[in-house]
């Protein structure tokens, strides 16, 4: 269990990256510390998905990409199947899928409610 | 660096095929080979474009095997992988082995045996190109990958989806053409739309059948290659670019960055700009690729590929046609294959030897082939030698 959706900041330079690089791809810097991406996202785009890979529970398979305050961005599960465009969302931690038969849980996306 | 021509090519019929992967590779060859008229002579050194034999047909070191098939050993001879792009590396170790001085005589072949494979298999082993912490093991697939990068062209530049119906009509058109084309039938904008939905707004008709099938070709120094042939084509350019892997972390997601900077590096070598082409293959994979390679490469401006195909630009009868062979979408894309496929159309499409597909007296031509998920792309510039 995660509570915190992290990227790694580069102590060189500053720019924060996700996901992992082991050179900074501003300016090649080797050193990181891990950096919270954020409590909210907007979503950049989406798809859903209606074939599905082997370890996913039913479709549609709705996938997005979103994108944090500071710019960074990442790819995940939504858990609403009527998504649009620049809706804020919030990285919640749970199972993604079995792989054989191992499941894997990471952060999916909620929407934050209004008000 | 001396200069290198392409004097024969040749290729299997895509499809579904009875034969194993060295059989079709060997088929491909041997035509290659014939076409080139090399028959009696002694190849230097053979690159074989192939992503997953492996894991599809249970085989590996498929290139001595193919050496061995056909009887070119002693010949150098190896695998290239780089994902769907493993043809289009293929032949540029080819070139450069020629351009380098190392080898005289070159094969690069490429090749994927698929249908054996259920399509689930064949969807996550292309899959696994992803990263696998921040996209593979979310669920991703790469159609809906095309579906992301779809969507996000809705947004912003007024993209529908007809016209990625409109593409996939043009490429069945051409394809009807093609003999070697895994799909020779005429899809209409309707019968497209009302195809079943893969990931939204991507449905079948907007993307690749899964096919077997192999291409080769055959390069010599270009100072030599008329001993050969009279239509020898020179190779005026190439360029091979890399971007970060997932989708989500580059500059602008709806920018495909590494066919730019592959373009520009084919463009700069050749010393030629996009108006100097006169055909051109795109990996349209899935047929909203088809549109963003079309501008990233530098032929139509950022966000108006779509009005191109609208007022039939890219037709086989426009100012620029695209995918004469039918394309990805309707030649079919054997992944290890197509790069090789696509030069050895636009061979044909330079010799005036491409039938009733022919595009009317073109005499430059450009070859884009794509791998992972556009993170690493391989462009190269063909004009005629004579
Ligand atoms: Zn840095």
């Amino acid at each position: 269990m995660q509570e915190k959706f992290m990227g790694f900041k580069c102590r060189k330079c500053g720019r924060v990256m996700y996901p992992r690089h082991d050179r900074c791809l501003s300016c090649r810097g080797r050193e990181f510390e891990e950096a919270e991406l954020g409590k909210e996202a907007a979503l950049v785009t989406y798809t859903k998905v209606y074939a599905i890979p082997e370890g996913i529970e039913m479709p549609p398979l709705v996938l997005g990409i979103v994108e944090f305050p500071g710019g960074v961005r990442a790819m995940g599960q939504l858990t609403t199947d009527d998504p649009k465009i620049g809706v804020k969302l919030r990285p919640v931690w749970g199972k993604l899928r079995k792989i054989g038969e191992k499941e894997v849980y990471g952060f999916k996306f909620e929407p934050v409610e209004k008000g | 660096m001396r200069g290198v021509a392409i004097i024969g090519c040749g290729m299997t019929k895509f499809g579904r095929r009875e034969e194993d992967l060295v059989e079709l590779l060997a088929e491909a060859s041997l035509r290659a080979i014939e076409h080139a008229g090399v028959s009696d002579k002694d190849f230097d050194s053979v690159y074989v474009g192939n992503m997953m034999a492996g894991e599809l047909v249970h085989q590996t070191a498929i290139a001595s095997s193919l050496v061995d098939r056909i009887n070119l050993a002693p010949a150098a001879a190896e695998r290239v992988e780089n994902g769907p792009a493993s043809g289009a590396s293929a032949f540029k170790n080819g070139l450069l082995a020629v351009a380098s001085g190392a080898a005289d005589l070159v094969l690069a072949a490429g090749g994927e045996k698929m249908t054996a494979a259920d399509t689930d298999v064949i969807t996550d082993l292309v899959s696994t190109m992803t990263h696998p912490i921040a996209e593979y093991v979310h669920g991703v697939t790469l159609p809906a990958m095309a579906a992301m990068l779809a969507r996000l062209y809705m947004e912003r530049y007024g993209l529908t989806e007809r016209h990625l119906a409109m593409v996939a009509v043009k490429n069945h058109t051409n394809g009807m053409k093609n003999p070697y084309a895994h799909i020779q039938r005429l899809c209409t904008v309707e019968g497209a739309m009302s195809s079943g939905v893969i990931a939204d707004p991507i449905r079948l008709y907007y993307a690749c059948p899964i096919s077997d099938g192999a291409a080769a070709v055959v390069l010599c120094p270009l100072e030599k290659a008329r001993e050969f042939t009279d239509k020898p084509i020179r190779i005026a350019g190439f360029g091979h670019a890399t971007d970060v892997q997932t989708l989500q972390e580059r500059e602008d997601p709806a920018v495909l960055k590494s066919v730019k900077i592959a373009s520009q590096q084919a463009f700069k070598m050749a010393k030629l700009t996009p108006k100097d082409i006169d055909v051109v293959e795109l990996h349209d994979a899935f047929e909203i690729l088809e549109i963003v390679q079309s501008e990233d490469a530098g032929f139509f401006e950022k966000g108006k590929g779509h009005l191109a195909v609208e007022k039939g630009v890219t037709a086989l009868d426009g100012e620029l046609p695209i995918n004469p062979s039918g394309g990805l979408k309707a030649k079919g894309h054997p992944v290890g294959a197509t790069g090789v496929a696509q030069i050895t159309e636009l061979v044909w499409q330079l010799r005036g030897e491409a039938g009733e597909r022919q595009v009317k007296d073109p005499k430059r031509a450009f070859a884009c082939n794509f791998g992972g998920f556009g993170n690493n792309t391989v462009i190269h510039i063909l004009e005629r030698a004579w």
